[in-house]
């Protein structure tokens, strides 16, 4: 097991739970728990060199970040 | 001995189990959202431990249903929800003021350099971040033309793989090109519609 492999699985790990159950129930707090679980998904595509599906991965979530924040902006006015 | 892919794979479903516990409890429609995101890349990740080729075939395609599918979830809430007005306050923190220009144009040229759906997605990125932070006055019908030839242009890249394989290099770089077109010119709509009271 790669290093980057095991700190991937603890972050995935982590944020499912942060984003499962949140402490405040908040949109955005929710959203940046997300972002966690994100990154560890983010590590184990690098540590099994899956190099185009990482880069997509990082714009579609950026993508997708835009479109829920737009969604929560008209929800709340934030 | 257990290997890495043993103990991903346990990790994984126990994340998998615990996104899907959530949302049996979850009442709220935008906390049900957020959460489809979550369980989303739960989902790929049981896929990229799969670790070939393989894996990354099947998660591109399972990345463009994504984002598609949560862009039309988003619009049915809105629709439902009559959430059409301009919010009086919107989202703003300081990078928003001050980076636009230069990251926009980054996330563009590394877009073009990438090529493809990926290069299209980052592109579409970096538009989508400028519209954001700037506002647009673009002619939506220009945007709609570059995309329907883009579409065309894409389709003749498959008859050329077809009626003439000894022109494959061309026909990949036309796909190429017209795919990252196409998901600049619909992707980067998303930016556009932050500010229309109708969209």
């Amino acid at each position: 097991m790669t290093p980057e492999l095991i700190l991937g699985l603890l972050l995935l790990i982590v944020g499912i739970a942060a984003g499962a159950y949140p402490r405040t129930r908040d949109y955005l707090d929710r959203l940046i728990n997300v972002e966690i679980a994100a990154t560890g998904l983010m590590l184990v595509l690098l540590s099994f060199n899956e190099t185009i599906s990482l880069l997509t991965f990082v714009a579609v979530t950026a993508l997708a970040t835009a479109v829920l924040i737009r969604v929560i902006e008209r929800r709340s006015g934030i | 001995m257990i290997s890495g892919y043993i103990i991903g794979l346990i990790v994984v479903f126990a994340g998998v189990a615990l996104t899907f516990s959530a949302f049996l409890k979850e009442r709220d429609d935008v906390h049900k959202l957020i959460l489809a995101d979550l369980t989303e890349i739960a989902g790929l990740a049981i896929i990229a431990l799969t670790a070939t080729d393989l894996a990354e075939a099947l998660i591109i395609p399972g990345l463009v249903v994504g984002i598609s599918e949560l862009l039309a979830v988003s619009e049915i809430y809105l629709t439902r929800e009559k959430l059409f007005f301009q919010p009086e306050k919107l989202f703003t923190i300081e990078v928003m003021d001050s980076a636009p220009g230069i990251m926009g144009a980054v996330l563009v040229i590394f877009g073009i350099i990438l090529s493809g759906f990926t290069g299209g997605a980052v592109a579409a990125t970096g538009m989508i971040f400028y519209f954001l932070c700037k506002g647009h006055k673009e002619r939506f019908s220009l945007v709609e033309t570059v995309s329907a030839y883009a579409w065309v242009l894409w389709i003749a890249a498959f008859f050329t793989f077809m009626l003439a394989p000894s022109y494959w290099f061309f026909g990949v770089m036309m796909a190429g090109g017209a795919i990252l077109a196409k998901v600049v010119a619909k992707m980067s709509l998303i930016g556009a519609m932050r500010g229309e009271s109708n969209a």
